[in-house]
């Protein structure tokens, strides 16, 4: 059989790149290019997640240079339609439907484990490749490499001032998405140097630092905003951000499937395992260790996920003398000027305490 | 004031079944005593989805169970305006618009102070994502244990032990909360029971193939939302096997009053908030033969597994897996039940079930089957048009009409 190499599409960051990388495919995940989303609305419905519609209309209109391989994951009930909607109207080579369990306990781990197994035989059919043991264990050494060094620029954000600016921080987050791992690593350490280095361009110090938390955020419009009122944001708790950067697997364990089972469902939680109280605990344990004066709670448009635990989250943070302001996207950020007016007046707020 | 509402809802119910003992009348007085005891004191109530739990094994430990959602979804059809203050209440706390109208509702009654305590909150991962995460809400609000069966998309061993393996686990609180310990043969009594019931239902649906069907399948739509609440006790197979015979009478009686111009399949929920849709279909002679969660889509429960029985049930449901599980009971009532049209209701946050409209309508339309999309909201009249659904439902049924 041909062996097939390439690039093997995704969408959730909680699917592990490790195993991808280990059967010799180049992950990247995918984002939403297109400006209008209505394509998609032909095709799932319009109150569904804006970041799913938005990849499937950039995909229904350049059908040519879709990958062939995509993975989706059983994270949320749009993701689940969207695996339909992707193998009925778009004809991928192959597709596989990653069972992420909604819980994070022992049973859960272990089933998850089972699934990534499942999921590393199946790549290796894909690519007529077998997969060795020893390349999952050299991946998974590799990506928590470029995580640990995104990681190591963050706890340079501790500082007051921070080394430097949130959006450039997120914006290579964003990168190391798609690009390949040398790519990814040479980036890292120049940003690495710089934050070392970063003296002469320093902001004053006293800005207000704000906590960007939410969920899929593919665009630098809202860190922007708040960068541009003289606010820093020192750490951004999504899932495209320090929920990604997080992760790291241990790398001496027996089974490595297991390992990246535990590392994935573990701390810090995803919306779709955790409680409201334990979201609330882990953005507490940020505002602490990052010194934030203020919370930008932040969601995508029909995201069940994170609508449904803002209003507790916001309450309680409230209740504890914590500001917040909860704001809803559209993941193309359209609605940018009603949002820069709401930014503006919590910035300000903060700005005046 | 939700308790008020049942404690009314069940005098009326039993005044209505002393005059005239029927079936679902009595589905409704068991849903209204089951809701009014989760609000005694006292009683350990542990809170779930009756439609889909396993409720055999609830019923094995014979502890009061409360079902938010329903409980508080009553209120769309008792006190439409009330429900809206409800939801109004929750939209002012933060919870959005585009959320589900069952959600906005629990919640509301959660933050009034509507609701009855609880001491363990269980939900399924398989309908929605918005159940799971409005369980953990509410139990945020309890200061209790928000517990979510998670069933994976797939049926394969690996699946089957691990809804098995989190089955036993929630056992184990509900021991500790009703204070016993499980016992074995109670749970395949019930398992059993539930065998019974689906026997007799199994009859009944199939009693609806005859033209006329014999039995009002929205009032089947609107109950099996509920009905889940008694598997695996002896009321259902009665209940059941109640149906069956007031079915079995109408065809013995010959079925001429039901007038049946056009055989419809409903897709989705059914409306809770008072709509014209039985008017018009009462008008034109549609009737609604079967719903896709109104069929018998499980096999046997194997009382010797309990266990893999319960965890089967759920990983078989139609909303479970992936989009070919939900089309081919689809597909499979259209072929035997001679459907002339098939209406989803697309309730506006309902994600898990429009967002597969696309792919059923498309399989539908190679079968040549005219199909409706037929949006609106199960709870919340601010998103509820009458006219909208007059002219939609209309259409449909001249469109039904042109192809005889």
């Amino acid at each position: 059989m041909k062996e097939r190499g390439g690039k093997i599409g995704y969408f959730c960051p909680l699917v592990p790149r490790e195993i991808i990388s280990a059967a010799g495919l180049q992950p990247v995940r995918l984002r939403g290019e297109t400006s209008s989303i209505a394509t998609a609305d032909a095709y799932l419905y319009p109150n569904l997640c804006p970041y799913i519609k938005s990849v499937l209309s950039s995909a229904l209109a350049d059908r040519d240079n879709l990958p062939e391989a995509v993975v989706f994951t059983r994270s949320c009930d749009g993701m689940r339609r969207l695996y339909d909607v992707w193998r009925s109207y778009l004809n991928p080579k192959f597709t596989y439907m990653l069972e992420i369990p909604k819980n994070s306990d022992e049973a859960a781990i272990g089933y998850f484990s089972k699934q990534l197994k499942d999921f590393a035989s199946q790549l290796s059919g894909y690519t007529g490749r077998r997969m060795m043991e020893k390349a999952l264990q050299k991946a998974i050494v590799k990506e928590n490499r470029s995580r640990r060094l995104l990681r190591d620029i963050l706890s340079l954000q501790r500082t007051m001032p921070v080394s430097l600016k949130g959006s450039e921080i997120f914006l290579q987050g964003l990168n190391m998405f798609s690009e390949p791992e040398r790519v990814t690593e040479r980036r890292i350490k120049e940003m690495h140097q710089k934050a070392w280095g970063s003296n002469g361009d320093k902001p004053a110090a006293g800005q207000v630092r704000i906590l960007i938390s939410g969920n899929v955020m593919d665009r630098p419009e809202l860190f922007e905003m708040v960068e541009h009122m003289g606010a820093e944001i020192p750490v951004a708790d999504l899932c495209t951000g320090l929920k990604f950067f997080s992760r790291q697997v241990p790398e001496e364990h027996e089974d490595p499937y297991l390992a990246l089972s535990m590392a994935y469902l573990g701390e810090p939680h995803c919306a779709h395992t955790a409680s409201p109280i334990q979201r609330v605990d882990e953005i507490k344990k940020l505002i602490t260790a990052y010194c934030v004066d203020g919370v930008v709670l932040t969601s995508l448009k029909y995201c069940d996920l994170h609508l449904y635990d803002m209003p507790y989250i916001a309450r309680t943070l409230a209740d504890a003398d914590i500001a917040v302001l909860s704001l809803e996207n559209d993941y193309l950020f359209t609605n940018v000027s009603q949002m820069k007016t709401r930014v503006e007046a919590f910035i300000e707020m903060l700005q005046g305490d | 004031m939700l308790r008020k509402y049942y404690e009314n809802m069940k005098a009326g119910l039993e005044l209505q079944y002393e005059k005239k003992p029927r079936a679902a009348t009595r589905l409704l007085i068991e849903i209204a005593s089951a809701v009014i005891a989760a609000y005694e004191e006292n009683i350990p109530v542990i809170w779930t989805s009756w439609y889909s739990f396993p409720m055999e094994l609830l019923a094995a430990f014979d502890v009061a169970s409360f079902d938010f959602e329903i409980a508080s979804n009553s209120l769309p059809l008792l006190e439409p305006d009330t429900a809206v203050d409800v939801m109004s209440s929750a939209e002012e706390e933060g919870y959005s618009p585009d959320i589900c109208s069952f959600h906005r509702l629990s919640v509301g009654c959660q933050m009034l102070g509507h609701m009855p305590h609880a001491d363990l909150l269980l939900a399924t991962s398989y309908f929605c994502d918005g159940t799971a995460r409005i369980n953990k809400v509410i139990a945020s609000y309890h200061g209790k244990e928000a517990i979510t069966l998670d069933v994976p998309n797939r049926i394969d061993n690996d699946s089957i032990t691990y809804v098995v393996k989190q089955l036993k686990t929630i056992t184990g609180k509900i021991e500790t909360i009703a204070g016993k310990k499980l016992d074995i043969d109670k749970l395949r009594e019930c398992i059993r029971l539930s065998n019974r019931a689906r026997l007799a239902y199994s009859r009944a649906a199939e009693l609806q193939k005859l033209k006329p069907a014999t039995w009002n399948g929205i009032t089947a739509v609107v109950l099996s939302q509920a009905q889940d609440l008694l598997n695996g006790k002896l009321a259902q197979e009665q209940i059941y096997q109640a149906i069956l015979d007031e079915c079995l009478n109408k065809v013995v009686a010959g079925s001429k009053h039901l007038e049946e111009n056009h055989r419809v399949m409903w897709l989705a929920w059914f409306p809770q908030q008072p709509t014209v849709v039985n008017e018009i279909f009462r008008k034109n002679g549609v009737n609604v033969v079967m719903g896709e969660r109104t069929y018998a889509f499980w096999e046997e429960k194997d009382e010797r597994n309990p266990w893999e029985a319960m965890a089967l049930w759920c990983l078989q449901y139609p909303y479970t897996g992936h989009i070919e599980q939900r089309l081919a009971g689809i597909e499979k009532i259209i072929d035997e039940y001679q459907i002339d049209g098939v209406i989803h209701f697309s309730t506006d946050a309902c994600r898990h079930t429009c967002a597969g409209q696309r792919i059923i309508g498309d399989r539908l339309q190679k079968k040549g089957l005219p199909f409706l999309v037929l949006d609106g909201d199960m709870s919340d009249k601010r998103k509820y048009s009458e006219e909208r659904t007059r002219f939609l439902l209309e259409s449909f049924i001249e469109l039904m009409a042109a192809r005889k």
